[in-house]
């Protein structure tokens, strides 16, 4: 390949750093700029090569591309969705690990109430109370975990989290009603009757949910 | 080049164009310009920045691959090369062109009096 000056070099550069200047970066400007820096390159040797001096050809080669804003603008589109992207994925993954904590501080701290209220008291009923934040906790976590994004896994889309959560937590939901009506009457059908409602809704739903799963492994 | 062929009517025909020189081996962004302008037989310039939008569409639709050059001096150049695919595009495009350009030309300079029914 022709060289040419050390001087006309970094001008061409020069141009088209100006050029896309304000451009988001991305591979694609990367790969762009320096395809074009070195096409542009190689026509101004051509020019020199024809006689021309290093300045008029210079000038000849940079009027002769046309107009390059249509390649800067689809530039700059690509760099907005990139922007965007980063953003909204720090973003969905900030939310997702804030779920997981608190998700599992709930479970932890239902857990730890149950323990100390069945020390201190017999009443069944009150430590039964506590269920409630281990449901809503692993209901979070539920969500929290299908939502994120993992170097092997594509988040799943919110909606069908929210089911997934749902039926997870009508599930336990149902354990839970079945005791304390056991806890209150003392008849193991009024239990069981119970249990069935719930149960059965929840865990239609997780069927549901799982046998329309779809594959979010990358690639 | 003092005739020059308008935009419009060379626009729809750019890929075909990219293609043509690219089924006839890989090549450059400078070096696909220079090629242009010889099969126009120094007739015609197409410029450089609807090359390279070009490029990036026809390797979006799946005509071109690119690959980047070995050169030490300068920059890396990056290479273009048709694929398959490209060539079937061509083919088509080949075949609607010469429809086109005997339709055209009856329609342009035909003359009413010795137009067959």
């Amino acid at each position: 390949m022709p060289k040419i000056s050390d001087h006309l070099d970094k001008k061409v550069n020069a141009y088209i750093d100006n050029l896309f200047s304000g451009v988001g970066p991305t591979q694609q400007l990367y790969d762009l700029k320096e395809e074009l820096a070195t096409n542009i390159k190689e026509k101004i040797a051509d020019y020199i090569a024809r006689g021309m001096d290093e300045e008029q050809a210079y000038k000849e080669a940079i009027i002769s591309m046309g107009d390059l804003s249509g390649l800067v603008d689809d530039m700059r589109k690509l760099g907005q969705d990139a922007a965007r992207q980063t953003v909204y994925s720090t973003m969905a993954a900030r939310i997702s690990t804030a779920g997981i904590v608190a998700g599992s501080l709930l479970i932890l701290f239902g857990i730890f109430t149950a323990l100390m209220l069945y020390f201190m008291s017999e009443d069944n009923l009150s430590v039964l109370g506590n269920g409630v934040f281990v449901i809503a906790g692993s209901a979070l976590l539920t969500y929290s975990v299908l939502t994120r994004e993992t170097s092997r896994k594509y988040a799943m889309n919110k909606i069908r989290a929210g089911l997934y959560a749902l039926s997870v937590g009508v599930i336990l939901f149902s354990f839970f009603t079945s005791a304390a009506s056991w806890f209150a009457t003392g008849e193991m059908y009024v239990s069981v009757a119970s249990l069935m409602v719930f149960f059965l809704a929840g865990f239609g739903l997780l069927l549901y949910l799982v046998l329309t799963e779809s594959d979010r492994r990358k690639i | 080049m003092n005739n020059t062929i308008s935009t419009d009517l060379i626009r729809g025909h750019t890929d075909a164009i990219i293609l043509n020189v690219l089924r006839q081996g890989d090549s450059y962004g400078y070096e696909i310009y220079k090629k242009i302008i010889k099969l126009s037989g120094n007739q015609y310039e197409l410029k450089e920045a609807t090359l390279y939008t070009a490029f990036r569409r026809l390797e979006k639709d799946g005509y071109l691959v690119s690959y980047w050059g070995d050169e030490t001096q300068g920059g890396r150049r990056k290479y273009y090369r048709i694929t398959e695919e490209g060539r079937k595009n061509y083919e088509e495009s080949k075949q609607a062109w010469n429809f086109a350009k005997v339709v055209l030309d009856k329609l342009i300079q035909g003359g009413l009096e010795n137009a067959k029914d």
